[in-house]
């Protein structure tokens, strides 16, 4: 798992393109959504929303890749037969859950700064992005996986992952919309826990699904 | 004896339709009269539950062996279950507009519906996806069964969260308003309208395994023509020294 993990870190510093990817992708919309809100303060939920919309889609355009660029550049197989693949989907899946965590901070300070937004509970904003993230990567990863091996591998991992990341984008939304200072605290808990259940949930199951489809 | 099952079938999914019409109309909606809405409605929305559920337990029963059979049990229970979210939808627009006054009311019971629509559909877009189906049955399985805890979510947790206000009444549990004589009505309809998803879900599976079948003996004998074709001999007349160009 380590081994996969460093691997991919060392691919990534070399390339740096899932990083240049969300990232420009995050500022992109972050900026849009700057743009379509001008001259007016954006509520509590509304923000929590275009937050999380602007990170489910960074997210789904850039975390996919780790196992894509395994078929593309034809390294599947060798990967295969090397590693197990539980420590397959485990070392991308947190490769990917570091990645979209970096994200989620540049993102959301921008985000913070550009609309000019009030957080009335930075730990709950904090807690539940890294546990969001966590579970987005870990779903993300597996969609990846599935769509890998398609001839129109990189629309369909777009289009099977977007339905079933969202309820995680709902639960993130009631976490953080109560941290921007709408609804009752114990609400934001709720999804916080939530969030953090799900992510344990795809974590420990993504594996034995993934066992399932990362073979010839 | 098949056709007087399927006979008694229809008769009996009429009957159950006239009887939804001969119950009074419910008071406390808007249109009482349109109200019946619901003996179709809810019936669709539990079934296409129960496929969905069925459909998820087909997909594990063919990650873990006889690939094949449940697979075709799977993609048939998807099948229905889509058509019958749809018809769930369908008649839940119908009613939102009769009763409350639009289309859509961004109902979060109304929007996690369509979330678990959307969840079948990529289902159906996996499947597309790939020609070869061992590849094809591995694949969707392991979707269908991914997606079990957020169908889950969306179906019975979502809607009921203390933060999200809906106006579907709570027809299950401690708060369910209707009348007996509806809710028999709606057990009536549900139960009619099941078994004829099950004779289709059957057909399906029929057809399914019979597509499988057609596919295999269409690559067998194209395997024993292309055999075939090479071994034939033609005559073929080899040109005279001073007949070829050079010559």
């Amino acid at each position: 798992m380590w081994a996969c993990l460093r691997k991919e870190w060392l691919a990534e510093t070399r390339s740096r393109a899932g990083v240049l990817a969300a990232g420009l992708f995050s500022v992109s919309a972050v900026v849009a959504v700057w743009f379509a809100s001008f001259g007016f303060r954006l509520p509590g939920g509304l923000a929590a929303g275009l937050l999380w919309v602007t990170l489910l889609f960074s997210a789904v355009v850039a975390l996919p890749r780790v196992l894509l660029a395994e078929e593309e550049n034809g390294t599947g197989d060798l990967l295969r037969q090397w590693a197990r693949p539980h420590a397959v989907f485990w070392g991308k899946a947190l490769f990917n859950s570091l990645q979209m965590i970096l994200t989620a901070v540049a993102l959301t300070v921008l985000f913070l700064v550009l609309t000019d937004l009030q957080i009335r509970h930075p730990l709950l904003l904090a807690l539940s992005l890294a546990a969001g993230c966590t579970a987005l990567s870990a779903g993300t990863t597996l969609c990846g996986a599935l769509a890998a091996q398609a001839p129109n591998r990189a629309a369909l991992s777009v289009a099977v992952s977007v339905p079933f990341l969202l309820p995680m984008v709902a639960l993130g939304i009631t976490a953080v919309r109560v941290a921007f200072g709408q609804g009752e605290p114990s609400g934001g808990w709720q999804g916080c826990v939530g969030l953090a259940c799900y992510a344990v949930a795809t974590f420990s199951g993504g594996p034995h699904l993934f066992a399932a489809v990362w073979r010839r | 004896m098949r056709n007087l099952a399927n006979v008694l079938l229809l008769a009996a999914m009429a009957g159950a339709t006239v009887v939804s019409y001969l119950v009074p109309p419910a008071k406390g909606f808007q249109e009482p009269d349109l109200a019946r809405i619901i003996f179709f409605h809810l019936p669709c929305a539990f079934a296409a539950t129960a496929f969905l559920f069925y459909g998820a337990f087909a997909a594990i029963r063919s990650l873990s062996g006889d690939r094949l059979l449940w697979d075709a049990r799977a993609e048939a229970a998807h099948a229905m279950a889509a058509a019958m979210a749809i018809a769930t939808m369908l008649s839940g627009i119908l009613f939102s507009r009769v009763q409350w006054g639009a289309w859509w009311q961004n109902d979060p019971r109304q929007t996690s519906f369509l979330l678990v629509l959307l969840i079948l559909g990529a289902y159906f877009a996996i499947r597309s996806a790939f020609q070869d189906p061992e590849r094809r049955a591995r694949n969707s399985a392991a979707y269908a069964v991914g997606s079990l805890l957020p169908n889950l979510f969306l179906i019975f947790v979502f809607p009921r969260l203390p933060q999200v206000s809906t106006f579907h009444p709570m027809v299950i549990g401690k708060q369910g308003g209707f009348d007996p004589i509806y809710w028999r009505t709606i057990l009536l309809v549900f139960a009619c309208l099941m078994a004829t998803a099950v004779w289709a879900y059957r057909q399906r599976v029929r057809a399914i395994l019979l597509e499988e079948r057609l596919e295999q003996l269409d690559a067998e004998l194209d395997s024993r023509q292309r055999h075939a074709a090479d071994r034939v001999v033609r005559a073929v007349r080899l040109p005279e020294p001073d007949e070829s160009p050079g010559g």
